[in-house]
């Protein structure tokens, strides 16, 4: 204890120092100071605070205080990039917030009024459509490449590589690129077979399917890999066995290799449905959610618009900001309960396996 | 001891690369605000892209001349420079000049802007941005709407454009050209496209601009008020724009009409490919610039611009200034009135009338720009015949969220024309209501 002693007093005052120095900073920083040291500040002081922390002579905490330092920094990012910009969304939520500033609090009225507006509802319903389409979709046609690709056909190297490169290119650019396949390829097939002049991308019906397309070429090659991890990891003494009992390639596959790589299921399942539920970028390019359709005797014009570029645009086009964070709340809250579904999911069936 | 020596070290490492993260962190966000309070530097959001080059040459030669740095910033291309402005608002970031486009935009940043009425230029223009702040903005350039035309197309047809005055006259004049579009090489007569994920401002915007203003005086707000008031259309006057729209889906380029883009339309107008286009006098620069090759190819046509006249006897284009620049009160203002007052003047003005196709809001200003719409615009000035764009006092997102698709379902024939005028109607209220 005899350390101890000399210690307290240097941990104590090495404890204030950062403190003192961090209040500093942040004081500066409100005060809309144009001191250039405030940001130099503040890591200085979290650093001196924690020095002192670390310098504190305790045994029974000592170890909370060692937990608590390693994991500050990661904490930290995360209070910054996560928990406080959720708080200001929930806090702007309720109020008339434009963007710029906000005059007065509206209360839940955001959250009422979302429920009422026809055209947030069809985004609802056509992004649950979307998902459920995709889910299956994709993971078919995913699961049948990567059967493909483990096959022994020729060039399987290339095969893969091909299918998987759609996935690195942005979804902006694809979606432009796309654009242009379905404005000037298809529909010069069309006035040519059909005489139909307007484009794919311009009715809501066909539009929501070239966008379901371009999804599924996009994120098909992503999910074949991960398949085919799975299928590699088949112990290759079960399948002999299978082929020595006379079982076809296909019941191998129904009966065998299908069970055995049930997680990488649940895996797929999950992740195309996530990232469906947040479609976005191609949505915008492609159609930007235009196509009309009459949904519950309304007018609407935003016949191809998920979700994501609904709260989008209500926030930026219709200068709605308020509004659009009371709608990107409630996108929180259900995709917050489809990850915790799939946490659970996922942790019971590691169980079982 | 070893080790402890080594862990300081560690933690001196990781100090110092937090230090010095933070210090280029906080000279990235500073560093303007810091060399500008030195009056040193002055940042501009642009929101035309197409003439970013131009205005970097005159930020260079400010540059020189005053030992200013003027940063220029351009946006555009389909992003949505109200909501940039509003991510650097919120993060601190904020330019000294930016662009506005209109009432909506100025009443965003209501109370935020400087009040210009004391500088120099306002003198020398009618076409600055005035609200209850004072002069908030500043006109750089004028913009035209009005039925273009490739005249000599027109001439070979034997139409003269001066005959066209009204609905009647219009459709005739249509019909001619139809007629004779293989001997004058026309894909279609006219080159109106209502796409609505691109293109949905040229006829949301544009187009329904000319049922607000058309053959009004510039300060007759007559149905730009009934619109604001909830979203109410003069029945008769929009029948009438309804019937131009229907003559415009009838005659235009079936292939390119719910799916062209402006690229296109453009293209296909500077290659002598439609005798009339739907655009305003802004394509001028593309057709000289970017269209260079097929517009000479076409023969250098002669343009001009003829009314929208959907009602007889409208006898006026659009004139306006599309967008305004706005000072930003808290941040380098001197500065920046001094630029801007710069850019009013005979150097800064020769450089925007002939290099970027501008044509000047300022009287003082002599240089005439050699674009092909220039003298048309000119013409219909000093004769008195032109409207105001009070399209740019509509609610947010009117074009793009709500009518720009009722144009495209007309083209595309899945509406007829009372239902477009019924769902016209409809969309409009909805827009309002919110």
């Amino acid at each position: 204890m005899a350390m101890g002693n000399k210690q307290k007093p240097l941990s104590i005052a090495l404890l204030a120092l950062g403190l003192l120095s961090l209040i500093v900073a942040l004081a500066l920083d409100f005060t809309g100071s144009d001191s250039v040291f405030r940001g130099e500040l503040l890591v200085i002081g979290a650093i001196i605070f924690l020095g002192g922390l670390y310098l504190y002579p305790t045994q029974k905490h000592h170890k909370k205080i060692i937990n608590f330092i390693f994991l500050f920094p990661l904490l930290f990012c995360f209070a910054v990039t996560v928990v406080i910009p959720f708080g200001l969304g929930l806090f702007y939520s309720t109020t008339d917030w434009n963007g710029i500033r906000m005059t007065q609090f509206v209360g839940l009225k955001n959250y009422a009024a979302m429920f009422t507006e026809v055209s947030f509802l069809w985004s609802l319903i056509l992004t649950v459509l979307f998902v459920i389409i995709n889910m299956i979709a994709v993971n078919v046609i995913g699961l049948a490449l990567a059967v493909l690709c483990t096959s022994n056909i020729k060039f399987v190297d290339f095969f893969r590589a091909a299918y998987f490169i759609p996935n690195l290119i942005g979804g902006i650019v694809l979606g432009y690129i796309w654009q242009f396949v379905f404005n000037n390829v298809v529909l010069s097939w069309t006035l040519k077979y059909f005489d139909y002049n307007s484009s794919m991308l311009s009715k809501y019906n066909t539009a929501f399917l070239a966008i379901v397309v371009v999804y599924i070429w996009q994120y098909a090659g992503y999910i074949m890999m991960i398949y085919i991890t799975g299928l590699t990891t088949v112990p290759t003494d079960v399948v002999e066995a299978a082929s020595i009992d006379g079982a076809t390639a296909v019941q191998t596959f129904f009966k065998i290799k299908f069970p055995m790589i049930a997680s990488t299921i649940t895996i797929c399942t999950f992740l195309t449905l996530q990232s469906a539920f947040k479609q976005f970028d191609v949505n915008m390019a492609l159609t930007n959610g235009t196509g009309s359709v009459t949904f519950m005797d309304q007018y609407l014009t935003n016949g191809s618009q998920m979700l994501a570029l609904n709260i989008y645009n209500t926030a930026i086009t219709k200068n709605n900001y308020a509004m659009g964070q009371a709608k990107a709340v409630l996108f929180f809250i259900i995709l917050s309960i489809v990850s915790i579904i799939q946490v659970r999911v996922s942790n019971k069936r590691e169980v079982e396996m | 001891m070893k080790k402890k020596l080594l862990s300081m070290v560690l933690v001196g490492l990781m100090a110092t690369g937090l230090v010095a993260c933070g210090s280029s962190a906080g000279s990235g966000s500073d560093g303007g605000g810091s060399e500008s309070a030195s009056g040193k530097t002055i940042r501009l959001v642009n929101g035309k892209i197409e003439v970013d080059s131009q205005l970097k040459k005159l930020a260079e030669m400010y540059e020189k001349e005053t030992g200013t740095h003027v940063e220029i910033e351009s946006m555009g291309g389909g992003i949505d420079i109200q909501g940039e402005l509003k991510a650097y608002y919120q993060s601190d970031n904020m330019p000294d000049i930016f662009v506005c486009g209109g009432e909506a935009d100025f009443n965003n940043w209501d109370g935020l802007l400087q009040d210009m009425s004391d500088q120099k230029w306002v003198s020398d223009t009618d076409a600055a941005f005035t609200n209850s702040d004072g002069t908030v903005g500043f006109p750089y350039t004028t913009e035209a709407i009005g039925l273009a035309y490739n005249a000599d197309i027109l001439e070979k047809a034997g139409v003269d454009p001066a005959s066209i005055t009204g609905p009647e006259s219009m459709a005739k004049a249509f019909e001619t050209i139809d007629s004779k579009k293989d001997e004058l090489g026309l894909t279609a007569v006219i080159g109106y496209f209502a796409e609505p994920v691109n293109l949905y401002w040229s006829t949301g915007n544009h187009l329904f601009g000319t049922y607000l203003d058309e053959g009004l005086d510039r300060d007759d707000t007559t149905y730009i008020d009934m619109l604001n008031d909830g979203g109410k259309l003069d029945d008769k006057r929009f029948a009438a724009f309804a019937d131009m729209a229907e003559l415009f889906n009838k005659y235009s380029d079936q292939s390119l009409l719910v799916s062209g883009t402006y690229d296109q339309q453009i293209l296909n107008f500077a290659s002598g490919k439609y005798a009339f286009v739907t655009q305003g006098s802004w394509i001028g620069a593309t057709i000289t610039g970017d269209d260079a090759d097929a517009y000479k190819e076409a023969g250098s046509f002669k343009c001009g611009m003829i009314p929208y006249a959907f009602e007889e006897g409208i006898d006026t284009i659009l004139t306006n200034s599309p967008s305004w620049w706005a000072v930003y009160k808290d941040g380098n203002v001197a500065e920046a009135e001094a630029f801007l007052q710069w850019m009013s003047e005979a150097d800064a003005q020769e450089v925007l009338v002939k290099e970027a196709g501008f044509i000047s809001p300022y009287k003082s200003c002599t240089v005439v720009a050699d674009d092909p719409f220039a003298q048309t615009i000119t013409d219909y000035t000093s004769a008195g015949k032109t409207s105001a764009w009070h399209w740019l006092g509509m609610t947010d997102g009117y074009a793009q969220n709500y009518v720009g698709q009722v144009f495209a379902d007309f083209a595309s024939g899945s509406l007829d024309k009372d239902g477009f005028i019924k769902t016209f109607k409809q969309v409009t209220e909805a827009a309002y209501a919110q």
